[in-house]
């Protein structure tokens, strides 16, 4: 049997970096970083300002919030976040809306890397109690 | 310039206005609510990517796009985006946008001129005028569409010309020619406003049409009943929010829809005075071939010879074929009975894609009309497009290989000699045979001149056929070997198509050009210009009106009119004539207002009027027949064929189909067998695979994979399959495993439990992804009517890759 691949590797695997014209044979300068452009959010897919911010503590002292305002799924369709959640349980859908189950998330920012928002839903909040243990 | 974090603040307030806006329900807020400050200047355009035509304003400072917002003015989107929407100003800015002119020379893509550019071209065609092709899509604007087909079609005396359209309209458009005579939706989206009953068939809605699908989850939010159902072969996105999910065993959905006409009939639910009133029957005439237009019209068939017809398809029967229960079917035909539902449907690929398209859309319209569930706000049938322009372009001008513009067909020899008055052409100069079908024009041109291969030089414009053409191995790739083969493309970036090309042609893409759009629900758009293109990047009608100079000088006769003069010859408002195959003087007057308003004249035959250019300037678009007022007004019509709505209904009449087939306005009702696919699972290739689009992507992903939003949200293709299923095979979710066909083979990752959730049997891969082609894989099979192939079925199988990449 092959090796168990997570579901962050699933997507990380080829998703960086950004090369959209990997299979060229030609002389197609590499897009390291991704496009630029007016709003290009991350440079390497590296999480955004905010959670520099607030991240002053390891990863596991962070929980992941979803900030309803701006989260496409309250006016669009989005499930990228739930989708992409390495964790299982740790994030949930309710009625087409991204839950963070915060006893469970383990503050890794995956989701806060992939939401595709103008501006982020995912805000990275310092933990106010210690995680429980992740179910095995 | 603009910060980032300006950028993101700016997006985030107008996408909160939007957002807040949208779900108040509130009548649209003043323009003045967008900021203004900072020096950025806001336009209007509808968005770059897909058929629904959501307008957004467009923010520009320092000759760069900066900002995107929902235009709350606009009836489409009320203000509101989706995903892709909000991020369209960026797919623009590609780092690789190509910028100059490349011609290949010893395997190599090496810079010229574009006067050389323009040049090779020419001598390309003038070496042989009838081996000539374009093939372009549904994101041409109207006038480059419009320029195109007048320069092949009365300037070559060639009508080597289809879009891309055909792989994904067609059978929508020979759906509505047979049972209307006339193509296009009788509705409009106000339906989704109305309708107490949504059946999406085959139709995954909150990701390819999400604004729309927005529109109806808004009306449940505000406490509105509506009854959603999603019909499909594969339970998405949609399904999550639908009352009711009816999965069919793929290519029976014919069946479905004659059980339900056939209890319509037996259990009394028809609407027997709608249906003496306004409709004939119909079935596949005894000799296709007799007349060219005889798949179209079909033979007569009375009331007793179709309820004959349908008698095999009891709820039982139906149940064995589809594999949706007797109740199910019971249910659907309960509603369709009900006469005091409002009942919209709705499709896209999942009838149009099928090798029996043609017969699978009018089945559709068949059942609304023996219900009468037709003509009132809420009552309609109605596809929806997944291009820009497919609607506008593809088929309104008719950029295809029988049509001419306004509806009319090459075949038809008074229609050939009323496009050639219009065009001021010498009787004659038009072509009688129809063109190469876009399948068909790609096999012609991957087969050597000696095997019968007419197509030599081809010209691809706004599309990417190396990715979006079904088994590229057969219709595609085999350019590669044939050194006598030339394949220009005017594209903005590279893609797969531009691999194999001779001579690429960097374009100007969106708001950096002038453009109108059409889109789904008949409503004609427009926009200006509001950046430069980068490098020599220059728009696609310019290319098209060069060439056409440049054969011109070349003594090529058919660009010339019956009066000598050249077939573009436009003049600015002092009577000038002004030469805009110069590039400095394209932008001296507005080439795409004298090419529409040339184009208008074409738009009455079929009743499908359109304003004045100006018209289009002031609105967020409008939906034609657009008639002028007694006041000098201009009058859109949200629902044709009605007579409260359709100027052109006479009256007293209620409901009239004034182009119909059989002349007596009335529309047909067809029966057509449910029938096997053209390639089913068997024991070499157990499962279904089936294809599409993802919310996140567009198309084949060329731009919007160059968005770093979206291609973070959604970085790479994939294989769906049903849990049972993987692990039955022995796959780890995210494991590399090969997807084979018949036709090729595709290694890429598996995932279970994702977005989809396809049955035990189907497997699914979306086609946006350039670096696994699953058009390597997929069958294109084609419907004998439409001409357009089946992408969403065929026999695959899987397996553990042999060495994981």
């Amino acid at each position: 049997m092959s090796a168990t691949v997570s579901r962050r590797g699933f997507f990380t695997a080829l998703g960086h970096p950004f090369h959209p014209t990997q299979r060229r044979s030609q002389s197609v300068p590499a897009l390291k970083g991704g496009a630029p452009g007016p709003g290009d959010r991350c440079e390497s897919g590296a999480p955004s300002q905010d959670r520099d911010g607030l991240a002053g503590n390891s990863a596991s002292a962070l929980t992941a919030i979803i900030q309803g305002r701006f989260c496409f799924a309250l006016t669009s369709f989005c499930s990228v976040c739930t989708e992409r959640c390495p964790v299982p349980g740790a994030m949930k859908k309710e009625r087409g809306l991204p839950m963070v189950v915060p006893d469970v998330c383990t503050g890794c920012g995956i989701c806060q890397e992939v939401c595709p928002a103008p501006r982020n839903a995912v805000l990275m909040m310092t933990r106010r109690t210690a995680p429980a243990p992740v179910p095995v | 310039m603009i910060t980032r974090r300006e950028f993101n603040r700016l997006a985030a307030l107008t996408a909160a206005t939007a957002v807040a806006n949208a779900r108040a329900q509130q009548a649209p807020a003043p323009a003045a609510n967008v900021p203004v400050g900072d020096g950025i200047t806001w336009d209007k355009a509808p968005c770059r990517f897909c058929g629904t035509g959501c307008h957004v304003r467009v923010g520009v400072k320092n000759g760069r796009v900066v900002a995107i917002e929902g235009d709350q003015l606009a009836d489409v989107n009320k203000g509101l985006l989706c995903v892709k929407g909000y991020h369209v100003g960026l797919a623009l800015y590609g780092k690789d946008r190509l910028t100059q002119p490349l011609l290949r020379r010893n395997g190599v893509l090496e810079p010229i001129s574009w006067e050389e550019a323009i040049e090779t071209i020419a001598q390309r065609i003038m070496a042989a005028p009838e081996k000539f092709a374009i093939y372009g899509s549904g994101q041409w604007t109207i006038p480059e569409g419009y320029a195109a087909n007048k320069f092949i079609k009365g300037g070559l005396s060639n009508n080597h010309i289809d879009p891309n359209a055909r792989l994904c309209m067609a059978s929508a458009v020979t759906g509505y020619l047979s049972v209307f005579g006339v193509d296009e939706p009788a509705g409009c989206y106000d339906d989704l406003d109305k309708c107490d009953v949504l059946i999406m068939w085959g139709n995954n809605m909150a990701e390819m049409h999400p604004v729309l699908f927005s529109r109806v989850i808004d009306r449940r939010t505000k406490g509105e009943k509506v009854t959603l159902i999603d019909v499909g072969t594969r339970r998405t996105r949609t399904s999550e929010f639908c009352d009711h999910y009816i999965e069919f065993k793929p290519h029976s959905d014919l069946a479905i829809m004659n059980g339900i006409a056939h209890l319509l009939i037996e259990k009394g639910g028809m609407n027997a005075e709608f249906v003496a009133r306004f409709c004939n029957f119909r079935k596949a005439p005894k000799d296709p071939a007799a007349t060219p237009t005889a798949p179209l019209m079909g033979d007569a068939m009375t009331f007793d010879e179709y309820r004959a017809a349908l008698s095999p398809y009891t709820p039982e029967q139906v149940e064995k074929l589809s594999g949706v229960p007797a109740s199910t079917i019971k249910m659907l035909a309960d509603l369709f009975a009900n006469k005091d539902l409002r009942i919209t449907s709705t499709w896209c690929m999942g009838f149009n894609q099928h090798s029996r398209g043609t017969n699978a859309n009018r089945l559709c319209h068949g059942i609304h009309l023996l219900s009468g569930h037709f003509g009132r706000p809420g009552d309609a049938p109605t596809s929806l497009t997944g291009q820009p322009s497919a609607s506008g372009t593809a088929r309104e001008v008719g950029t295809l290989c029988h049509f001419l513009p306004g509806g009319r067909m090459i075949l038809n020899a008074e229609h050939r000699k009323e496009s050639e008055r219009l065009w001021n052409l010498p009787e004659g100069r038009i072509h009688p045979k129809i063109g190469h079908h876009t399948m068909l024009m790609w096999e012609k041109f991957c087969t050597s001149a000696d095997k019968g291969g007419d197509i030599q030089t081809l010209w691809v414009q706004v599309t990417n056929p190396g990715q979006s053409l079904p088994n590229l191995n057969k219709v595609f790739k085999p350019k590669a070997a044939l050194p006598d083969k030339f394949l220009i493309v005017s594209e903005v970036y590279r893609t797969a198509t531009t691999e194999l090309a001779d001579l690429v042609l960097p374009s100007s893409m969106w708001v950096e050009k002038n453009g109108m759009y059409g889109n789904s629900e008949r409503r004609t758009q427009q926009w200006f210009r509001m950046v430069k293109p980068p490098g020599e990047a220059r728009d696609d009608c310019w290319q098209m009106l060069a060439v056409a100079r440049r054969l011109h000088d070349l003594g090529h006769l058919g660009m010339k009119d019956k009066d000598g003069k050249f077939l573009f010859t436009f003049k600015n408002d002092k009577g000038e004539e002004v030469p805009v195959w110069e590039w400095p003087r394209y932008y001296e007057i507005n080439v795409d207002k004298s090419l529409f308003e040339e184009y208008r004249a074409f738009t009455r035959y079929k009743h499908k009027d359109l304003a004045p250019y100006n018209e289009y300037v002031k609105a967020r678009g409008l939906r034609w027949p657009v008639v002028q007022q007694s006041d000098g007004t201009w009058r859109e019509t949200k629902f044709r064929f009605s007579e409260f709505d359709d100027p052109y209904v006479k009256k007293g009449a209620k409901i009239q189909f004034y182009h119909s087939t059989t002349k007596d306005d009335k529309a047909q009702i067809w029966f057509a067998p449910a029938e096997k696919a053209a390639e089913e699972p068997d024991v070499e290739f157990p499962f279904w695979l089936c294809t599409g689009r993802v919310l996140e992507h567009w198309h084949t992903g060329t731009m919007t994979r160059r968005i770093p939003q979206l291609h973070a949200a959604m970085p790479h293709a994939y294989v769906e399959m049903h849990p049972e299923d993987a692990r039955g095979k022995g796959f780890a979710n995210g494991e590399t495993i090969v997807v084979k066909t018949r036709r090729g083979d595709l290694k890429l990752p598996v995932w279970y439990d994702g977005r989809g959730h396809p049955p035990r049997g189907t497997i699914f891969i979306p086609f946006f992804d350039e670096r696994m082609l699953c058009n390597e894989l997929t069958l294109g099979d084609i419907d004998p009517i439409s001409k357009e192939p089946d992408y969403k079925k065929c026999a695959a199988t899987v397996m553990r890759a042999a060495v994981n990449p």
